[in-house]
């Protein structure tokens, strides 16, 4: 019977080697306490028993699930985004796209990981990643399919090396976006209570209502109101009035929100208010931005037929270097067709950038503004 | 701001063992004496609660003879406020019912 506790304690203490640090000191605590445990063997088994329980529970919940969780996500990514016809000019970026994105989620964790410590112990902060990943996967098969719909003629929609550059742009601003998710549910960051449900629950709203008013994205509108594309129309003006509305707004709101929750939080080690504005308010900037981005990705992709048409054009293929090459007529309904869906959505992507760095600025701003009427400065 | 989170009647007892001395460090098998708890619940409670800063834990400072370092507990100070927020409310929510009961036995035995 002793024998047969040793070898349950050792395999308590060798599956404990899975386990982050942290965790594993519980492991070596429960193991401590084995001998203190009445001299009965049967007992110690029972205690043991317990600590190869905590430890399935700790591998299972914290490396065996997000492990397959990702795969699952991997799979799904590469089965959407990889095929291609050899034609289709988006084929080399899509795969591009995939394995970027892939590197970018499975890398990022392990960098950030050595700054900013492992992901905040609980259930909402590896549930944000989740929903993060998640998101940015959904993100990037919505604008593979996007752009594999709108480069089958391929001939048409060459890749010329400004548009690899926006490819690759588009890439770093996910990584911006990664980077932030994993910062932000690290152990190293610790904002007041209810400051980050405030701003998700900000960012999910407007995001709703912005991709309500506009689910094929505002590119149209912006057309129309720049001259390009037609005669813009007063719903033009009040649907891009909206959306400047909302980028001022939001981050107006969560400043105030959050200086109000991190004003009546004394603890210890807690962000100073000024910083968790900025944090918050850039944290619902850019999850309101990701949320309208993905969704209108998402319609465009599975309604690529609803997407709003541009008049017809010239017959000249204005992708092409130089573009005067002239599309036969045969092709040119469709060459539109095409063309609306790869330019459909654009904005949405592009805002991605801008929309984060606004909210930064705005809330610095206010921060700098309310830091020169505190002594101390904007930060303490 | 203390936590307004509810626990269960086994974090309950945890948290009871701890708040008696609140400045004593507690070892497991310590805890899971006094409260009954097996240790493959008693340890995912304590990890649960130092997750949430409610307790703190650190292993003994000297390698005592014959035995190895034990793993310590005891309440932080947002620990205190919470087990004693979640203790008193749990006897607030026990004692009507209790009331019940006696008025219930007096008014069968005044029956009788």
């Amino acid at each position: 019977m002793d024998r047969l506790v040793r070898a349950v304690a050792a395999v308590v203490r060798g599956s404990a080697r899975l386990l982050a640090d942290d965790r594993r000191d519980w492991a070596h605590a429960l193991l401590a306490e084995t001998d203190e445990v009445a001299t009965a063997p049967s007992a110690r088994l029972a205690w043991l028993a317990g600590g190869l329980w905590l430890v399935a529970r700790e591998i299972v919940v914290y490396r065996v699930v997000p492990v397959l969780a990702f795969v699952a996500g991997a799979v799904g990514l590469v089965w959407i985004g990889w095929p291609g016809a050899s034609t289709n000019s988006a084929t080399p970026a899509n795969r591009m796209y995939v394995v970027g994105t892939l590197v970018l989620l499975a890398g990022l964790p392990v960098l950030v990981r050595r700054f900013a410590g492992p992901v905040r112990r609980g259930w909402a902060p590896s549930a944000a990643r989740l929903g993060g990943y998640t998101v940015v996967l959904a993100l990037v098969a919505a604008v593979d399919v996007k752009h594999r719909i709108g480069s089958q003629l391929g001939a048409y929609f060459p890749v010329v090396g400004g548009v690899w550059a926006m490819y690759v742009g588009f890439l770093l601003i996910l990584a911006g976006h990664v980077a932030g998710l994993l910062i932000l549910t690290s152990r190293r960051i610790r904002v007041s209570r209810g400051v980050l449900p405030a701003a998700l629950g900000a960012a999910a709203l407007i995001a709703a209502v912005l991709y309500l008013l506009a689910p094929y994205g505002i590119d149209a509108a912006i057309e129309r109101a720049t001259g390009d594309w037609g005669q813009a129309t007063v719903p033009d003006y009040l649907l891009l009035g909206c959306f400047a509305l909302a980028a001022l707004a939001v981050p107006v709101a969560v400043h105030a929100v959050t200086i109000r929750l991190a004003d009546n939080d004394g603890r210890p080690g807690v962000l100073a208010p000024a910083r968790q504005a900025v944090l918050a308010t850039t944290c619902a900037m850019a999850v309101a931005a990701m949320l309208v981005a993905v969704l209108t990705s998402l319609t465009i992709a599975l309604r690529p037929g609803d997407v709003p048409r541009q008049p017809a054009g010239d017959g000249i293929c204005h992708n092409c270097e130089p573009p005067t090459i002239v599309v036969p007529s045969n092709l040119r309904q469709e060459y539109q067709a095409e063309s609306d869906v790869a330019h459909a959505g654009g904005s949405t992507l592009l805002a991605l950038l801008v929309v984060p760095l606004v909210g930064a600025a705005i809330a610095a701003g206010r921060a700098g503004a309310n830091g020169s009427r505190r002594p101390g400065g904007p930060f303490h | 701001m203390a936590p307004r989170a509810r626990f269960s009647v086994q974090t309950l007892s945890v948290l009871a063992a701890l708040e008696a001395d609140p400045s004593a460090w507690l070892h497991g098998y310590a805890i899971a004496k006094q409260t009954g708890l097996a240790s493959g619940t008693l340890y995912p409670i304590l990890i649960r609660l130092a997750d949430r800063r409610l307790i703190e834990a650190r292993w003994e400072d000297e390698q005592p003879a014959g035995r190895p370092r034990r793993h310590l507990y005891r309440l932080t100070g947002e620990g205190l406020v919470a087990a004693r927020t979640a203790l008193s409310a749990a006897a607030r929510r026990r004692r009507p019912a209790t009331g019940r009961t006696a008025q219930g036995r007096l008014a069968a035995e005044g029956g009788a």
